[in-house]
């Protein structure tokens, strides 16, 4: 999908989300729900897929979130995988957030952490960035286990690598 | 030429003298004893008359003694001398005449002939010779030849060994040092995996170490001090 149709839809959502009423909740569901598109590639993959009929994917949709997320974030996820978008809701997500942190004047941090972090630690972390950078910024925290332990936080084109796996890998080159 | 004309003539005159200077008197008289005494005996009645004893007449017995002498042996009797004279002289004008100037022209013919073959064979000599000397010429130029061909040919073929074995000598050097990178190569790579191997072994132990280590609480440390780290500036 082109980045035009990826920012279309980022906008639409973002729409829908705050003329709800509930941006920050459903910025977070579907920040979540994207995680796990990107991380279970069977789920994507029956999302996605063209022969099964939409509503039965439509149905997957509201079964996986029915419940536990907000009636606007299964609605917004049910629409974008009944356009047949599914392989492109994790970009079209990351760009939702991205604009909703810019209409505060904030950017993006995604942390990557072997466990979640606490509101104290999310909060120094964001202020630390800000010492460092110079950049005001919105943590997103993506559970990622193979990291080990430590942080790998992403902002724009930017990486801190401090993770046990890192720290993994520069040993395993220094035996090369 | 002129000589044997000569010779020639004077053959039959030296044969009519030695004739004649052999002739003896029954000879010369041209009869037999018989014939010699009969016309002894008839010639002494003709001057005797028949009635005298010529047989005990002196003169005639010393004439029939005369007949017993011994005859010349060489000296035909004068006719057949004029006959044959005759013939003789005949048959050399003849020959003088007819057969000389044939046989002399045929001599000639034979002698010019003869001098014909001579200079032919003379001039088929020094056309031999001369084939000779340009065979034997060719044969020693055809010699020098082959010799430069052998000489060339050896060279070439000196020329081809030592190629070949500049060429394999070369060869045999990139092989070598093919073979010797190869091994190093190979050395390398053999020491690079087993490193990687034992860092893999290695690491896949310090993972599972690590892994079993990191609890909540020490995962909480390792973000507090990767926040510290940020904040100092030194992540």
């Amino acid at each position: 999908m082109a980045d035009s149709r990826v920012t279309g839809y980022a906008d639409a959502l973002f729409a829908v989300a705050a003329a709800e009423g509930d941006l920050a909740v459903v910025e977070d569901e579907l920040f979540r729900f994207a995680q796990a598109l990107r991380s279970d590639d069977q789920l994507g993959s029956t999302l996605a897929d063209q022969g099964v009929p939409v509503s039965r994917r439509q149905q997957v949709v509201e079964d996986l979130l029915g419940g536990k997320a907000s009636a606007t974030t299964t609605a917004l996820v049910s629409m974008v995988v009944g356009a047949g978008r599914t392989t492109d809701l994790p970009a079209i997500v990351d760009a939702l957030v991205e604009r909703s942190a810019a209409s505060r004047n904030k950017s993006v941090a995604t942390v990557r952490t072997a466990i979640d972090l606490t509101a104290e630690q999310r909060n120094r972390l964001a202020s630390a960035i800000n010492t460092r950078t110079g950049r005001d910024v919105e943590i997103r925290v993506v559970i990622d286990p193979t990291v080990l332990g430590g942080v790998v936080t992403e902002i724009g084109d930017d990486i801190i690598d401090g993770s046990v796996r890192r720290r993994l890998n520069q040993l395993r080159e220094s035996f090369r | 030429m002129r000589i044997r004309r000569n010779r020639l003539l004077a053959a039959p005159l030296f044969a009519l003298l030695g004739i004649a200077a052999f002739a003896s008197p029954a000879q010369a008289s041209g009869e037999s004893v018989g014939g010699c005494m009969a016309e002894v005996i008839h010639e002494a009645e003709e001057h005797h008359g028949k009635d005298h004893d010529v047989l005990h007449d002196e003169h005639v017995q010393d004439e029939l003694e005369k007949c017993f002498e011994a005859p010349n042996p060489i000296l035909p009797e004068l006719n057949e001398i004029v006959w044959g004279g005759a013939a003789f002289l005949i048959l050399f004008v003849l020959m003088v005449k007819k057969g000389f100037p044939a046989v002399k022209g045929a001599m000639d013919a034979r002698a010019e002939k003869i001098r014909t073959d001579l200079d032919a064979a003379e001039q088929a000599r020094t056309d031999a010779q001369a084939v000779q000397a340009d065979y034997e010429e060719r044969l020693a130029d055809a010699k020098a030849e082959a010799s430069r061909l052998i000489d060339e040919a050896r060279g070439a073929a000196d020329q081809v060994r030592t190629d070949l074995m500049a060429r394999h000598e070369a060869e045999m050097a990139e092989l070598r040092a093919r073979a010797a990178a190869d091994i190093e190569s190979s050395r390398t790579q053999a020491i690079a995996d087993l490193r990687a191997e034992v860092a893999g072994i290695a690491l896949g132990a310090a993972e599972r170490v690590v892994q079993s280590s990191l609890d909540t609480e020490v995962q909480g440390r390792l973000i507090d001090a990767y926040i510290d780290e940020v904040a100092g500036g030194n992540g």
